[in-house]
């Protein structure tokens, strides 16, 4: 019974069921649970949902009422495998099912009328018999009865007290049936509680606007291995104390793929013991060897804490026959010598490897001449920018390790993406055996979609998102369900932990039960925190991103995600830290207004199908590799002959040298600086580089962080900042300090800043045109990708009012330009495309605006990366008159406009491109397919900031105008 | 190179040129050829090729006398050299005075030690011996020449060499994967004595402060008058190194020589002021830091009368009150009382007593005097001088709760003891009320 096992056949009776029902929480179940062959004797559904309150209604209802019509009582088979217990009836949701023919026949025959009839006698009477066939007489409601093409009936029978919603019982589809059984099934307690929070979810979602998707998934089946017999019998006993007899199928691939040498990527969901697959070969090789070593890579400080107190409890099993350590910033230097010579695993971050290990690496001899093993964990997040840096690093690392005779190979672990094997052999620049199939057990578990109400329709307000998350986690903690709140910023994690904490005061004396966990808190703190979550001491946590990674906090009851995480892999990876081995769990999505929230709260399938998203990276952006290349000569010489990467790198070498860098002697570069190449690299961002929000209006407090490049544009002086529904103006900008104070106000308007933006194309890698759809016209269009410039300055701003978005002032700014060479994908409309739009020119001009805004939405949910990475400007197509004007507001847009033929440029915001443009235009079909898909749906009127962005004044038509681009230029919408 | 590729690269931060400052003093470019005149090197080779070696012989500073004791003193507590190893390298012979200079103080693989500067007293006076490479390939010859120095001279002799010359210079031999590094007989790094012997003269300790103020700069013989300034070492090596201009590395060259002069000067000092304890002619404060790092190294009679020799000479007045409170202790040590509480009382009848000396006295009053009234007197004072050096955030809240528990506990146990005391106070206690 898988949930893709789903056949036509039961789609087909999908369709027949009421709309309203589709949002009950036993249509899910149904449709997840629903074996391929319909004609199955019996099968049985359905958790308790409520062990009923004392004094409830229920005990003072009065008996059923006899049936109007005698009962085919020769159909119906009772089930023999289990009777019901009284105690498990209650509340319990039966399907039944039956064959209809059967039952039609038998109706006809003994009522000897041909009148069918009539729904509400025909259920009275259904349920009646219902209630007797499955031997209980309580006041039971037929919920709707579902029947196939192969007329198998489906009955769904429950309690009227299980949730408000009150089903109308006039389902055409009801014809009779005759019942074949049902089975209750029995389950945890914890199972109850979620189920009690899913159904009153549900039960609210009145208009089927909230629960966007319901996802059941049954419980999984651990699949299992023995333990291979090369591993050594002190370390097969270690961990038999743990109580690993034996391993799960996938664990038992990749440790046999390790021990065979190869560079192995292990891609299996949270919590199914990855990290095994790499500390049992690499222990096993230091007991038999005790001078190998390893290196362990994790993105984070905490992550390395995390796997050092498991390493631990290994090590004190075998009586400690290895060194662990991490070295990090926050390992004291006393301490550092030692772990250099003792730590045959040593742990770390990239960043530490880069700027602490590599510049030392003489410091390290005894480490790198015995490198053995490399382990990066979680994979995925080396990604972009990040995973660029990485890739250098780790090229230098290699180099080193050659330099003391090492060649170590590569153990990889990764959350599911597409391309797991290539983004490792990408990193490391080796092959890579992948391994992805998963034997590890799961415990039953929810994936919900919430769309927070809108509040209004034509501006396409919706509830504020943070409120909503606050509601639903309350949900779960009021019941004491453990839950785990994750918040996109630190901010929002504060705000969500002052509603949770507040709706759960702590009794006085008692611990503090709801916990914030985040980047700012001290270590000490975050471990109590992490031991308080495995012990159940703290019931409720919100974090940031922190606990998104592989942090052992033990599962949890139930995970709450405020705003969409940024990608898939991110959302599975917070949606698996809910999910206890027996037992239910479940995972709430709740949708910001974000357009990428949106496509995503909107469009279920995209998420629940097979992960689409792909880790780019570029480690040969030529600023990267020059400054990798400045630290690779600080560590050794550089010989005139040498490869970077498959690089040659004498060109740049003689650059550099020519700056005063280096200096060559006889066929080696030597560094001549006095400055550490490293310190001035950092692995992370694009720019580290941010602006604290500080509010005014009484004692100085930050609100808030931009970061640099949208800070020019959202707090200008005299700019309005909204934050949580707040106004705020900016009163003053202080570049060096990079802060901007700000004073609440109340204001009619908000303010648009003027960004003057102009794109110049460089040079053109590839172009192709879009090729028409059948039966239509030329979509005159074509994409293009290569090099650009793009130079960026803040001009000024609009004063615009709110609802009628007249435009009610403006001002002047002077701030600083930008410019920078990077890579980009445009659309280029031609003329012919642009007259067929049947629109008045201010129209066109918002439509594309709105078109662009949600075109490079939608590629930052498929190129997996943050929409700060990617920047969007319109442009001239050149060369027009030898100007490259920006179509800005300032710039009128009339009668000598004629023969403008727009760029829709999206580029990287990244000097030199971090590999975003090339993989973009290969699926720029895919591209304009989902971007259609996500306007279409939305159901503002005239655009809002979850599709085209917010409507433009005096053009109402935005969205039309980019729809109508769209569907000329989309072949088909998939 | 293309054309297309300067272009991209013209694009690229990373290569934008390293800022540096004018060349140093002569604009034009001189010829490199003319190094061996203006440095008044030669050319020296072994097995890993040619180097630069510039020898000097200077008549000052003299060689100066050591002895064990002094070297015990000085070479760090956790030092574990034997008897023997000590005798050995108390003689200067075997000393190999070293200074580098390198391309940055950052130490990392990266940075260079392109000049060694090693100097040890030969015929009366200091020789001195500067291993340089011309360029990087010369590398290996002057570290093999300088494991063959310290083979001979096994005793190092440095100015902050533990932190900073030695690790850089263990990095640069590990570097060559050819050359051990050499193992020494003991590491004299003179920065740390220096440090506590005139702190709290100089203040900051470095090496041109201190041949300045302390060595007394015009009777070494040298001034630092026409020296280059240090922090711009590593560019006048690149200078150099590119061929711009050499007379920014012959200022280095000079630089090092004076840097091992003074080095050799400072030794020569320290050993003097340390072998002479009494009857020298050392200044007060001079004599209290000796006291001190004595005091610090377990030598505590000898610590004892040095303390009390500077107590007898002019010591400003925090430092007196230090060296009391500390010859106080030493005293008590040795159970010398009547020392003890002399200093003690000092310290408690000055303008501001000490809670330190308070407690001392109540301690000795209640166990040795057994005078408990004056014992439980002196405990309050030392209690209210606690709170108000707490006040005047002298010592912290927590170290204040500390301190006071422990005299209110003695106030606490001289309680009963006091009752007693007031009815026979200038009576000797009856034996049966005992």
């Amino acid at each position: 019974m898988g949930r893709e096992a789903c056949s036509t056949d039961s789609y087909c009776w999908l369709d027949f069921v009421r709309p309203d029902f589709r949002r009950h929480r036993a249509f899910w179940y149904a449709r997840s649970l629903l074996p391929n062959n319909l004609s199955a004797a019996s099968y049985s559904i359905v958790p308790p949902i409520v062990p009923y309150p004392k004094g409830s209604r229920l005990n003072s209802q009065s008996p059923i009422e006899p049936p109007s019509y005698p009962l085919p009582h020769g159909h119906v088979q009772r089930s023999t495998a289990t009777p019901l217990e009284p105690g498990l009836q209650l509340g319990h949701l039966h399907v039944v099912e039956g064959r209809l023919a059967h039952f039609n026949a038998q109706c006809a025959r003994e009522r000897s009328s041909p009148a069918p009839l009539t729904p509400p006698e025909l259920l009275k009477g259904e349920r009646t018999w219902l209630v007797q066939t499955l031997g209980c007489d309580l006041n039971l409601v037929l919920h709707t009865i579902i029947v196939t093409e192969a007329h198998n009936a489906l009955a769904f029978i429950g309690h009227p007290a299980h949730d408000s919603t009150s089903f109308a019982f006039h389902s055409p589809a009801l014809q009779g049936g005759s019942v074949a059984g049902s089975i209750p099934v029995s389950r945890s307690s914890s199972g109850n509680e979620i189920e009690r929070v899913v159904d009153q979810l549900a039960a609210r979602d009145r208009n089927e606007e909230l629960l966007s998707a319901l996802h059941h998934f049954p419980a999984q089946e651990a699949k299992w291995a023995p333990m291979p017999e090369w591993v050594r019998p002190e370390l097969v006993a270690a961990y038999g104390d743990k109580g690993v007899q034996r391993l799960y199928s996938h664990q038992a691939r990749a440790i046999a793929a390790i021990h065979e040498r190869h560079n192995t990527v292990i891609v299996t969901p949270t919590a199914s013991g990855k990290t095994l697959c790499y500390n049992l070969p690499v222990i096993n090789s230091v007991l038999e060897g005790p001078d190998v070593r390893a290196l362990y890579l994790f993105p984070t400080k905490a992550l390395a804490q995390d796997q050092l107190a498991e390493l631990h409890e290994l090590g004190e099993r075998l009586e400690s026959a290895f060194g662990v350590f991490t070295y990090d910033g926050d390992t004291p230097s006393d301490a550092r010598a030692a772990i250099r010579e003792r730590g045959h695993i040593v742990l770390t971050n990239p960043d530490m490897l880069h700027a602490g290990i590599l510049p030392h690496h003489t410091r390290w001899t005894r480490l790198f001449e015995s490198l053995r093993y490399i382990v990066l964990d979680e994979l995925h997040t080396y990604r972009g920018v990040f995973g660029s840096h990485l890739a250098n690093v780790l090229r230098r690392l290699r180099r080193v390790a050659k330099f003391y005779g090492s060649d170590p190979r590569f153990i990889a672990c990764s959350a599911t993406i597409a391309n797991p094997a290539e983004l490792a052999q990408r990193l490391t620049e080796t092959d890579f055996e992948c391994i992805s199939e998963n034997g590890a057990p799961a415990g039953e578990k929810f994936f919900l979609f919430y769309n927070p109400p809108v509040v209004n329709r034509y501006l396409g307000i919706r509830r504020s998102y943070i409120h909503e998350s606050a509601r639903i986690a309350q949900e779960f903690l009021k019941r004491d369900l453990q839950t785990l709140v994750f918040a996109n910023s630190r901010l929002h994690t504060e705000l969500l932990l002052t509603y949770l904490q507040h709706a759960n005061r702590a009794a006085p004396g008692r611990e503090q039960s709801i916990r914030g966990y985040r980047g700012g808190y001290l270590p000490n703190e975050r471990r109590e925190i992490e031991r308080g979550l495995r012990e159940e001491r703290i019931s409720g946590i919100v974090s940031t991103n922190a606990l998104e990674l592989g942090i052992d906090i033990g599962s949890l009851d139930a995970v709450v995600m405020a705003g969409y995480p940024g990608t898939l892999a991110s959302t599975w990876q917070r949606a698996g830290r809910a999910g206890r081995r027996n037992g239910s769990s479940c995972a709430v999505f709740v949708a910001s207004s974000a357009p990428i929230d949106q496509f995503i709260v909107q469009n279920p399938d995209y998420f629940f199908g097979r992960s689409p998203e792909h880790a780019f990276i570029q480690p040969n952006n030529l600023e990267i590799l020059v400054n990798h290349l400045k630290c690779a000569a600080f560590e050794l010489p550089i010989r005139r002959d040498e490869q970077f990467g498959g690089i040659d790198v004498a060109p740049i070498c003689e650059r550099l040298e020519e700056s005063g860098y280096l200096h060559r002697t006889g066929n080696n570069w030597h560094w001549t600086e006095q400055a550490y190449p490293a310190d001035t690299v950092s692995l992370r961002a694009v720019t580290s580089d941010s602006f604290v929000i500080v509010d005014t209006t009484g004692a100085p407090e930050t609100i808030g962080e931009v970061d640099f490049p949208s800070a020019l544009t959202t707090v200008h002086p005299k700019a309005i900042y909204l934050h949580q529904g707040q106004q705020y103006q900016v009163e003053r900008l202080d570049f060096e300090k990079r802060k901007a104070y700000v004073k609440q106000v109340q204001l009619e308007y908000y303010t648009d800043a003027i960004r003057y933006t102009q794109v110049r194309v460089l040079d053109t890698a590839e172009t192709l045109r879009f090729e028409p759809a059948e039966s239509r016209n030329e979509p005159g269009a074509t994409r293009n990708h290569g090099d650009v410039l793009v130079r960026s300055q803040v001009v000024g701003f609009k004063k615009i009012k709110f609802f009628t978005n007249e435009n009610v002032g403006s001002g002047n700014l002077e701030l600083p330009e930008n410019e920078m060479h990077t890579t980009a994908v445009w659309l280029t409309l031609e003329r012919s495309l642009i007259d067929s739009l049947l629109f008045p020119v201010r129209d066109r001009q918002s439509g594309m605006h709105g078109l662009l805004y949600a075109l490079s939405s939608m590629a930052t949910l498929l190129l997996m990366c943050d929409r700060r990475d990617l920047g969007t400007a319109i442009g001239e197509r050149p060369p027009l008159l030898g100007l490259d004007l920006e179509w800005s507001e300032s710039f009128g847009f009339g009668e000598e406009r004629e023969y403008f033929e727009p760029n829709l440029y999206i580029y990287d915001v990244y000097p030199g491109g971090i590999g975003f443009s090339e993989p973009l235009y290969e699926i720029a079909n895919v591209l304009i397919a989902r971007t259609r898909k996500l306007i279409e749906a939305c159901p503002c009127g005239t655009g809002c900031p979850s599709c085209v962005g917010p409507a433009d004044q005096g053009s109402e038509n935005a969205k039309e105008v980019a729809l109508a681009i769209l569907r000329r230029i989309g072949a088909v919408s998939r | 190179m293309s054309s297309g590729l300067q272009e991209q690269f013209s694009r690229i931060s990373a290569f934008s040129p390293v800022t540096r400052r004018e060349p140093s003093s002569h604009p034009e470019p001189q010829d490199p050829s003319n190094l061996l005149t203006v440095l008044g090197g030669e050319i020296a080779r072994n097995r890993y090729g040619e180097f630069l070696v510039a020898r000097q012989w200077y008549s000052s500073p003299e060689r100066c006398g050591a002895d064990t004791e002094v070297l015990r003193l000085l070479l760090s507590a956790n030092s574990e050299l034997t008897e023997w190893e000590l005798q050995r390298a108390a003689d200067p012979e075997k000393w190999l005075l070293l200074d580098t200079e390198t391309t940055g103080l950052v130490g990392g693989t990266g940075t260079y030690a392109f000049l060694i500067g090693l100097a040890w007293w030969e015929s009366g006076g200091i020789r001195i011996e500067q291993l340089f490479m011309r360029d990087h390939d010369e590398e290996h010859s002057i570290l093999l020449e300088l494991a063959d120095r310290l083979a001979e001279r096994p005793v190092l002799v440095t100015f902050n060499g533990k932190c900073f010359d030695w690790p850089l210079l263990q990095n640069r031999f590990r570097m060559t994967r050819q050359i051990a590094t050499p193992a020494f007989a003991a590491h004299l790094d003179l920065l740390h004595p220096a440090r506590q012997l005139w702190r709290l003269q100089i203040g900051s300790v470095r090496l041109t402060e201190l041949e300045q103020y302390v060595l007394g700069a015009e009777s070494l013989g040298w001034s630092r008058r026409n020296d280059i300034d240090s922090s711009r070492i590593p560019e006048f090596y690149f200078e150099f190194l590119r061929g711009v201009a050499i007379d920014g590395i012959a200022g280095v060259f000079h630089h090092n020589r004076m840097d091992l002069r003074g080095l050799a000067a400072l030794a020569g000092r320290i050993f003097r002021m340390l072998s002479q304890l009494e009857g020298g002619e050392q200044e007060p404060l001079e004599l209290y830091a000796i006291s001190h790092l004595l005091n610090r190294r377990g030598e505590c009679s000898k610590a004892r009368r040095v303390y009390e020799r500077c107590l007898s000479m002019k010591l400003p007045e925090p430092i007196a009150r230090r060296a009391r409170n500390e010859a106080a202790r030493l005293a008590k040590r040795e159970r010398d009382f009547g020392r003890a509480t002399e200093l003690w009382n000092e310290l408690a009848s000055s303008s501001e007593p000490s809670w330190e000396a308070l407690e001392q006295l109540a301690i000795y009053n209640e166990r040795r005097a057994r005078n408990f009234n004056e014992a439980a007197r002196l405990s309050r004072l030392a209690l209210a001088e606690l709170r108000r050096a707490s006040r005047l955030g002298l010592i912290t809240p927590e170290r204040h709760e500390h301190l006071s528990a422990g005299i209110k506990r003695r106030l606490a146990r001289l309680g009963p003891k006091l009752d007693l005391g007031c009815a026979w106070q200038s009576e000797p206690l009856p034996k049966m009320l005992k």
